[in-house]
């Protein structure tokens, strides 16, 4: 399955802004963080096409998913 | 309370503007704000809360202005250098709407004291730095029912929720609990653009006016976040979650007892 990735803020730096990514279908969002090299105690907002999600989540082809970090500076 | 002629003069645009008039200036005059942190967000934040004629602004910060905190903290100025933050800020309102009186607390805002602190007031920003401030904060406003509109930045980003306890998403609703430290990147390991907190601690003074005054719908069950380099901001709706550990059916956070550090 085709899987849109969107990743905000902090999460681009040395990864990417926006990427297509093939995965098997069912894929748990969870591990998708761990294929990014993404804590989840780091995430503060998973979305998939829009909607709150979590990290079992299961993806499903053409999938928008949407990865916030927590922004803690002042 | 009546507005007098002088204060006509100053606030004669707010004056004009449906919604806010006369009486919606005399209500600002009245009411009370608490800032936590007096940085890069709370320097906009007092400074617009001011010009605005916020009869009363509380300032929290037990640190002294250092030279690389000038590049954003619009509040403090050079020769403020080794002065204390709420000294330095209170100087600045003070020059600019005597109309406003400071309340400064030059304290590390802990479990033991931020709910005396934060009872009188009416409204109140965190503009602090770190993400065990900001869990404190979110935590007491819920005990103490009282409003908040949350706020950080790093690098080119920024992001703000308001929060009023009980009634909308909590911090906690979205973030659960604080990321181990040193495991988000901060301003002080990776900057931040010194506008940044500029914008967001603006929009988070005009939350604060906006509930004073009653009117406009705010940034509640929502994060608003701002992208500086792609010029974007996106509101992402989020409700209360029923599972929250602090305001969900079964909450587990019963006091302020498991925080250690302060801010």
């Amino acid at each position: 399955m085709l899987l849109e990735i969107r990743l905000f803020a902090t999460f681009r730096h040395r990864r990417f802004k926006t990427k297509q990514m093939e995965l098997p279908v069912g894929f748990l969002l969870g591990n998708l963080l761990k294929k990014l090299d993404i804590s989840i105690k780091n995430v503060g907002i998973l979305l998939v096409n829009g909607k709150h999600s979590d990290k079992e989540t299961r993806l499903i082809d053409g999938d928008v998913v949407a990865i916030f970090p927590v922004v803690g500076g002042g | 309370m009546g507005l007098n002629e002088l204060q006509k003069q100053r606030y004669s645009r707010h004056i004009l503007l449906e919604g806010v008039d006369e009486e919606g200036q005399s209500r600002l005059l009245e009411s009370r704000v608490l800032v936590i942190g007096c940085g890069g967000l709370g320097s906009p934040v007092c400074l617009y809360l001011a010009a605005a004629g916020v009869g009363t602004i509380g300032i929290v910060d037990p640190d002294q202005v250092d030279l690389s905190n000038l590049q954003r903290q619009i509040a403090h100025h050079t020769p403020d250098i080794g002065v204390d933050k709420v000294e330095s800020a209170k100087n600045k309102i003070s020059a600019m709407n005597p109309d406003v009186k400071v309340e400064t607390h030059k304290v590390w805002a802990g479990a033991g004291n931020i709910r005396e602190i934060i009872a009188g007031y009416d409204f109140v920003i965190d503009a602090t730095d770190n993400f065990s401030a900001k869990f404190l904060i979110n935590d007491a406003c819920f005990f103490e029912r009282k409003p908040l509109c949350h706020a950080g930045v790093v690098g080119f980003e920024g992001q703000l929720m308001t929060i009023i306890p009980g009634q909308t998403a909590c911090y906690r609703c979205i973030f659960d609990a604080p990321p181990p430290d040193r495991t988000v990147a901060m301003c002080g390991d990776v900057g931040v653009l010194c506008a940044v907190p500029g914008v967001i601690g603006t929009l988070q003074a005009t939350e604060a006016m906006k509930y004073i005054l009653g009117i406009g719908d705010l940034a509640v069950n929502s994060l608003v976040t701002y992208n500086a380099i792609n010029m974007s901001f996106r509101k992402i709706t989020l409700g209360r979650n029923r599972l929250c550990s602090l305001c969900g059916e079964e909450p587990k956070i019963k006091d302020l007892g498991g925080f250690k550090r302060l801010c």
